[in-house]
């Protein structure tokens, strides 16, 4: 049972928003589509509603092909990024909108209205105008709308995009805990690696309108495949081959990462065999800088010829303050090299 | 923001003007109405007049009802669709709008008038007023409801679609009563129009059954020297309207939702919808063609039927036997020259109106703005007339009167576009340097240049067409386009007839033309 995406294409005008993509979505799985602005995420968002006819593919939900079905007959729920909320209506009246199409008697729907307003956490908000609600509560009664006529898939638009920083972290935990916990499956489309990280099972990273990369979210972000998506994932120690050359158990091809977060550092003065299956370099502080809690430090690696950019907390450090100059070791476990396809 | 000295001093100017120009003449009306006991009893105990009353409100709601009807499918099918030509359309739905009340009647007469093309006279009918009626404000109708939806429905309709609703179902559910708002205060608009009809009525239906209020007050005025009747019937119009107005206000501001407006690609209409949008636009289409073609048509029609011919326009253009005829030649000059300095005027009042109203503490005056458009070109004429009696020898009462009833427009081109710009501009103008004065030339006005062509365009035009107060404050030597039209219209003979109907010609033509030299694309707040 599952949403099966062939070869999709929508192309405009001279953009291929959709080139060719292929997917499928399992059953209560929630599948974040990642990428940055104009990648076409949002273009394969509504291909999947059914907004947007394809140009070209198949789009097959349980076996069956629903490529020409219009949206309102595919029961696919969609959280809009700007969440679309009806303004001529109040809260309890957006929420029952797709449960008046599906024919229910009033008495269900205002039980399934207020289970939904409890789930999202706004019960007794039911006679409220949409446009005296917060952003956060707009989103939740989007959401609620969306899920009340329990869609076979839902579909959400980049929806905490228009929140401020400390709603946008309550809000993604809440629904990581909501999307797991209710048999649905959802795709959900963000820029934020943060988001897509936290709420989704499995990550596609999209760019340039083809998916090139899905995989499970741990190893998508451990294991990025080209040096694109390692950049985009906010991996920073890139390195072409040609810069490799005095680095040992460095990988062949034609770039590397550096996972720096499998990296550990060493006072200076520190003797001992290098951990086993892994190098042991001296390293020079070159600039130290605090972010928040975390230091932010860019190391040279002198017989390396390499700098390497690293962050952790100061208990890491080994109680030593670092500054300009510092000399320290760097521990290089084999398992932190990656390599990657292209530049 | 504090209100700058600039914005106090453009308010204080711009209610000075109004208060001289629009509010004395009216108080004056009330004042001779109330101290006129005699006329008022004589008014109130007439029936005839209370029929008058009647049909006046009766015809303007079936005018109403009928322009709804016809262009709120038009206005839900344009918000939703895009279709190849929808931008000439919507151009082309303007052009009523724009045309001056004579040159809708002559061309409604040419088609359909005792020599009209299609050989059916249905002048001095109810049916034909109201044909012109939904003529003249059907592009109301779908220009205020459909931009209005178009801003929002896109995705909300989208959202609709993801819960289940159909096309109708969408249209019933969402875009119905999204649009009621937006709805009612274009319906009250068309119906304040319709209440106030004059040229339409006099030069399609002339027969007293088929009177308004507005030609009441013209004939007591102008034909019977009744001043005081007139003042009571005006006193009692200008209640009726300035009431319809107040509602207008109020529905305008419930059309203040806070809708998500987005740049959505529109879809091509399919099946039935495409059914509908094309029978919906090929009435319209015609409905709005079809003058103006009948107008051209005639106008260029040769003694012996054959057409083209420049007969009438020599008939036109050479001077009359009759006395008072103005020929084509003076009565152009006239209305450029009018239209000129009254567009003028219009913008210097505009502007300075809606500048202290964007800018300043002047909120109150902005619900001002709409009365001028409430109140009848008649009124405000006869308003000029007893208030300024020196105007009577004077040309200056027309282009006044002008630029007071193109004043809304203006305003209202004007003051979204002054909302429209960025604070932060000013703020940043004024950071490094600039004072009110200079960041109004160097900043504000540059960023304006639209809507300012915009408003010179609909001030031009509503000049260059306005008939009823420039035929209560014209003298012979001033007679504009209009005029010398209606004025050959009031004589027997085919060759009057040719030369009314090649003057509404070039009328039309020229103001089509300053139309399309000055339009850009601007919204108008209406």
């Amino acid at each position: 049972m599952s949403l099966r995406l062939d070869e999709l294409r929508k192309h405009y005008a001279a953009t291929r928003a959709v080139d060719g993509v292929s997917l499928e979505l399992h059953d209560r799985e929630t599948l974040a589509l990642l990428g940055p602005s104009g990648c076409g995420k949002t273009t394969l968002l509504r291909l999947m509603a059914g907004l947007e006819p394809p140009d070209a593919g198949r789009l097959a939900l349980d076996g069956s092909d629903i490529t020409r079905l219009p949206p309102q007959r595919r029961r696919f729920g969609m959280v809009f990024q700007d969440y679309a909320l009806f303004p001529h209506l109040d809260v309890a009246h957006n929420v029952a909108f797709g449960l008046v199409e599906l024919g229910w008697s009033r008495d269900a729907q205002r039980r399934r209205v207020g289970e939904l307003l409890t789930l999202v956490g706004l019960a007794g908000f039911e006679r409220r105008r949409v446009q005296q609600l917060s952003g956060g509560q707009q989103q939740r009664v989007a959401l609620a709308r969306a899920l009340a006529p329990r869609p076979e898939v839902l579909l959400l638009d980049e929806p905490l995009s228009n929140l401020d920083q400390t709603l946008r972290e309550t809000l993604k935990d809440e629904l990581r805990g909501l999307l797991s916990s209710l048999p649905v499956r959802a795709v959900y489309v963000t820029h934020d690696q943060s988001e897509a990280f936290a709420i989704a099972g499995r990550v596609a990273i999209m760019r340039a309108g083809r998916i090139i990369q899905l995989g499970g979210r741990e190893e998508v972000l451990e294991r990025p495949r080209s040096a694109w998506s390692a950049r985009f994932l906010g991996h920073r120690n890139l390195y072409r081959e040609e810069a490799l050359a005095a680095v040992p158990g460095a990988p062949r091809g034609a770039a590397a990462l550096l996972r720096a977060d499998l990296t550990s550092l060493l006072p200076a003065s520190a003797d001992g065999e290098p951990p086993q299956g892994g190098a042991v370099t001296r390293a020079t502080v070159r600039r130290a800088r605090r972010e928040g809690l975390r230091w932010q430090l860019a190391l040279s690696l002198p017989e390396w010829s390499l700098d390497v950019a690293w962050e952790g907390y100061a208990r890491e450090l080994l109680g030593s303050t670092p500054r300009e100059g510092s000399e320290m070791r760097l521990v290089v476990p084999d398992g932190a090299w990656l390599a990657l396809e292209g530049a | 923001m504090r209100a700058s000295w600039l914005s106090t001093l453009l308010g204080v100017a711009a209610s000075l003007f109004l208060a001289a120009f629009f509010l004395l003449p009216l108080a004056v009306i009330l004042w001779r109405s109330l101290g006129d006991t005699a006329a008022l009893t004589r008014v109130a105990s007439n029936p005839f007049y209370w029929q008058r009353l009647g049909f006046t409100a009766g015809q303007a709601l079936l005018s109403t009802v009928l322009t709804v009807a016809l262009g709120l499918p038009g206005a839900l099918l344009f918000a939703r669709y895009a279709f190849p030509g929808k931008r000439a359309l919507t151009a082309a739905f303007t052009i009523p709008f724009v045309m001056p009340t004579v040159v809708a009647g002559i061309g409604f007469l040419a088609l359909l008038g005792p020599r009209g093309l299609l050989g059916v006279n249905l002048r001095d009918t109810l049916l034909l007023v109201l044909i012109a009626h939904v003529f003249y404000n059907y592009a109301i109708v779908v220009r205020v409801v459909g931009s209005f939806l178009e801003g929002a429905a896109p995705r909300l309709l989208e959202a609709a679609s993801t819960l289940g609703a159909n096309a109708w179902r969408a249209t019933l559910r969402v875009s119905v009563p999204l649009a009621r708002p937006a709805l009612m205060a274009a319906a009250t608009l068309v119906f304040l129009f319709c209440f106030t009809s004059f040229g339409v009525i006099l030069i399609l239906a002339p027969t007293p059954r088929l009177a308004t209020l507005e030609v009441e007050i013209y004939q007591l005025t102008a034909h019977l020297l009744e001043l005081g009747q007139a003042a009571v019937l005006a006193v009692a119009q200008l209640l009726v309207v300035g009431a319809v107005t107040l509602l207008y206000t109020r529905l305008q501001a419930g059309m203040a939702l806070a809708l998500p407006a987005r740049a959505v690609s529109l879809p091509r209409p399919r099946g039935g919808a495409r059914a509908v949008l094309g029978l919906n636009l090929l009435i319209a289409g015609a409905l709005i063609l079809s003058p103006l073609v009948a107008l051209a048509v005639q106008a260029l029609q040769g003694p012996g039927g054959h057409v083209p011919s420049l007969e009438n326009l020599r008939l036109a253009a050479s001077p009359s036997r009759v006395i008072g005829f103005a020929p084509l030649g003076l009565a152009l000059r006239n209305s450029l020259l009018f239209a000129t300095v009254s567009s003028a005027l219009a913008l210097l009042v505009g502007f300075a109106f809606a500048y202290a109203v964007a800018r300043g503490r002047w909120r109150v005056l902005d619900q001002l703005s709409l009365l001028p458009l409430a109140t009848s070109p008649v009124t405000l004429g006869f308003g000029y007339l007893l208030t300024f009696p020196l105007l009577v020898a004077h040309p200056w009462g027309i282009p006044l009167a002008h630029a007071l009833i193109a004043f809304p427009f203006v305003a209202r081109a004007l003051l979204p576009a002054l909302r429209g710009l960025d604070p932060a501009h000013g703020a940043a103008a004024a950071t490094l340097g600039a004072g009110p004065w200079h960041t109004l030339w160097r900043v504000e006005l540059p960023q304006l240049g639209p809507a300012l062509l915009t408003a010179a365009s609909f001030a031009f035009a509503v000049s260059m067409g306005e008939f009823g107060a420039t035929l209560l404050l014209v003298r012979p030597r001033y007679a504009t386009l209009p005029i010398a039209i209606y004025d050959r219209l009031g004589r027997p003979g085919a060759q009057h007839y040719g030369a009314a109907m090649a003057l509404a010609l070039v009328l039309m033509v020229v103001t089509g033309a300053v139309m399309m030299l000055l339009q850009r694309r601007g919204r108008s707040e209406f």
